[in-house]
């Protein structure tokens, strides 16, 4: 099915999302933009190139409540909250993201343990996709050429927007994204130059150029594990890293947590809290052992989870090159010329 | 109801705390809402303390040390004068009611200045009403 | 007068070059290309052949203080320092982290440089304001004349002015913006308590969910630990991936330090840290 809407009656198409269910659409606030809950249809603003935090947050909250408890009591009367299955509308993916919640389903439903909040968010929600626009150069930071996506790959999203001048074409990929569209009334139909629009729009993000070229996941894998007791070119690499956790919270294909109890006046909640294997105390043992000290033995963790480990153990590489690592870093680490400077070592 | 702040007292062994010991000896009545927590010198107090403090709901707190010169350790008073002002500072350009966080000096011999300082601050707090901004709901 | 950023990066060349092949230090601390013109790199040269991916510019806004406590004690390190840099390298001797004697000091006078992400001047606003490094052994451009044209505290006025529910009102919303990445503490050169207090458990000094009680007290308590340590380099703020002004608060402790004790941070080794000093004669006045 293919949609169309003007761009200044987004709100009338949002107002309709938010009758669908909860809408999660990009935000613009003091320091960027943000994927944050919709109270009200005008707030949507797709004048967005991508936000500073991944959508990962949307499935994945950065704090997620396990159970509530009273201190002194017994274990019984602790109450678990349930995840939740209330229909989701997450509006305004760029692609790259997109692709991201399928390597994050590798580990939250695919593999081992199910995890319930993630499963029950991400099969209640509806994913809007939005191109980036294919005319305009990409941003010195990004690289998702590299790693095989897109610009305008529509795969993963339910329904895929590709935005023409003032207007917004919708197009539905999947069956629910085809539900969803049909239900929301006063979108105009598109024509078929819409169409023929909308499928260039998707060629020509194939052949986007993002930097570097592209790559050979293999090669990497084997090189990355070639070179781990290659001190010297570790140390080099991380000469400049602070071993902040920038670059994890913002990856939309960082997975981590902690969980800590935060108890006061008697009341308390067990809570998951992202955590960043950037952190010193991010593999501290009970023990007091800390099998990483270094700055060069995290961020060589990092690098080569991402780019190797991750490979080895499910076929594909941990990261989708939307490059805000890069964008973010203090110090303007860049994760794939350590991967190139790799290649070459 | 009116309105019963909940003060946090912070004295020092040596001085304050002998001193609020003396108001209590000789029967002088000061207002009920000083929950005092004695430490060994002022300069044992983490300023981290106080944020805490106001966080977990005091309405004011009131730190009491030794006057300069007599510190039970010789110094610990003259680094915790430095360091209580710019704890003070801090709250004050956080947004916190300057009025909410005090620091006396009360030797042991001061049972009457005790009872005067608490009475005082507490009609400070009073006045300044319930302690919304810092404290976690 | 104008600054060339051309000469500064081939005198550090050549410094740096001379100090490795002597032999007087093991490593220097400089800038080195990054990703992109944009972004140059805290770069570490360990030797001779490192020596040509050093590059200034004037998007050189790290502050390489920060990286002189990661080495070994004794290392003889070199470290290129613009103004407030330099500060942060007086202050971390004045600590004892760093001795003087393992340091080589490339003074860098500067002005103009710029924050990569807004293309501000960060000059004042989100530094000390001065141009010429107050420590150094070597100079590696010619000493800029003239002072800063504003104090490096006028920022600060707007926010003085405000009464206190509006400051409350507009710190709150800054820190609730807190993502807890520590971007801030590790970027800053005098934040290097290992572990942090925040990443403490026992006593366990704040949530570490970033929600406001332990974003307000992870951020008012490292206020605190900077008092009169803070040099204003402004790293904290360029750090932070969501914006807060950090730099403000640290701008307005280290105002009321120099007013109440008479002694700004960073500024000579003889100095002590005000916190951990005192005179008899400091009035109480500082607690009313």
């Amino acid at each position: 099915m293919l949609k169309k809407t003007a761009i200044h009656q987004l709100s009338d198409l949002t107002s309709a999302l938010m009758g669908k269910g909860t809408l999660v659409a990009p935000v613009r606030e003091d320091a960027g933009f943000n994927f944050r809950e919709i109270s009200d249809a005008k707030q949507v603003d797709l004048n967005f190139h991508n936000t500073i935090i991944s959508p990962k947050s949307v499935f994945f909250p950065q704090t997620e409540d396990f159970i509530r408890y009273r201190t002194g009591r017994p274990l019984q009367e602790a109450e678990t909250v349930e995840p939740e299955g209330k229909p989701l509308i997450l509006f305004g993916v760029r692609p790259c993201d997109v692709k991201s919640f399928e390597i994050m389903d590798i580990h939250f439903s695919c593999t081992g343990a199910v995890d319930p909040y993630w499963q029950a968010r991400r099969e209640a929600a509806t994913l809007i996709g939005y191109a980036f626009d294919v005319a305009a150069p990409a941003e010195p930071e990004e690289f998702y050429q590299t790693l095989g996506i897109g610009a305008a790959d529509p795969e993963g999203s339910d329904i895929f927007m590709v935005r023409r001048g003032d207007d917004l074409i919708l197009k539905s990929i999947t069956g629910k994204g085809e539900a969803l569209l049909a239900g929301i009334e006063g979108l105009a139909g598109a024509s078929a130059d819409d169409g023929k629009f909308f499928d260039d729009t998707v060629a020509a993000g194939r052949n986007f150029k993002t930097r570097f070229t592209c790559v050979d996941a293999k090669a990497i894998t084997k090189k990355l594990e070639d070179l781990f007791h290659n001190t010297d070119f570790w140390e080099k690499a991380s000469n400049a890293c602070l071993s902040c956790g920038v670059c994890t919270f913002a990856c939309p294909t960082c997975y981590c947590f902690d969980i800590c109890d935060e108890t006061l006046f008697g009341r308390g909640t067990r809570r998951r809290v992202w955590d960043a294997c950037m952190f010193t105390d991010f593999t501290l043992e009970a023990s007091g052992h800390n099998p990483r000290t270094k700055v060069y033995q995290r961020l060589r963790q990092k690098i080569g989870h991402k780019y190797s480990y991750h490979v080895r153990k499910y076929g594909v590489i941990s990261c989708v090159g939307c490059g805000r690592c890069t964008r973010h870093c203090p110090v303007g680490i860049d994760i794939f010329s350590i991967v190139e400077e790799a290649m070459k070592a | 109801m009116s309105f019963e702040p909940k003060i946090l007292g912070i004295a020092c062994n040596w001085c304050t705390y002998t001193g609020a010991d003396l108001a209590g000896t000789t029967r002088l009545q000061y207002p009920q809402n000083l929950r005092v927590v004695r430490v060994m010198c002022s300069s044992r107090i983490n300023p981290s303390f106080i944020f805490r403090a106001f966080q977990l709901g005091a309405d004011g707190v009131l730190v009491g040390g030794c006057h300069p010169g007599d510190c039970h350790y010789n110094t610990g008073n003259l680094y915790a004068r430095r360091r209580l002002a710019v704890t003070k500072k801090i709250l004050e350009f956080a947004g916190l009611e300057p009025g909410r966080f005090r620091v006396e000096w009360i030797s042991a011999s001061e049972g009457n200045k005790f009872a005067e300082v608490v009475t005082e601050f507490t009609g400070q707090i009073k006045a300044l009403g319930p302690q919304t901004k810092f404290k976690i709901s | 007068m104008a600054v060339s950023f051309q000469q500064i990066e081939e005198k550090l060349k050549t410094e740096a070059r001379r100090l490795l092949e002597s032999g007087q230090v093991s490593l220097v601390l400089a800038w080195g290309r990054g990703f992109d013109e944009k972004h140059p790199m805290p770069y570490v040269a360990k030797g001779a052949s490192d020596v040509d991916g050093i590059v200034f510019n004037e998007f050189c806004t790290h502050n390489l203080a920060r990286y002189l406590v990661r080495y070994p004690r004794g290392t003889k390190m070199a470290v290129a320092v613009k103004a407030a840099d330099s500060r942060a390298v007086v202050q971390l001797i004045q600590e004892d982290k760093v001795k003087r004697h393992d340091l080589v000091i490339l003074g860098i006078p500067v002005y103009g440089i710029k924050n990569p992400k807004t293309g501000e001047i960060i000059d004042g606003k989100t530094t000390c304001g001065l141009y010429n490094p107050v420590l150094y052994d070597i100079l590696i451009a010619e000493e800029v004349h003239g002072q800063p044209v504003s104090s490096p505290y006028a920022v600060l006025a707007e926010y003085e002015a405000m009464d206190q529910d509006a400051r409350f009102a507009f710190w709150k919303k800054e820190l609730d913006r807190c993502i807890r990445c520590y971007a801030c503490r590790k970027a800053c050169p005098m934040c290097y308590c290992d572990p942090c207090f925040i990443d403490q458990n026992k006593p366990k000094w704040g949530e570490k969910s970033p929600e406001t009680p332990g974003n307000l007290m992870y951020h008012l308590t490292r206020f605190h630990h900077l008092a009169g340590r803070c040099i204003d380099c402004g790293e904290c703020s360029r750090a932070c991936p969501v914006d807060i002004p950090l730099y403000l608060f640290h701008k307005k402790v280290a105002k009321e330090c120099e007013e109440m004790f008479g002694q700004a941070a960073g500024m000579s080794i003889e100095d002590k840290p005000v916190l951990v000093n005192f005179r008899m004669e400091d009035s109480d006045k500082i607690l009313e």
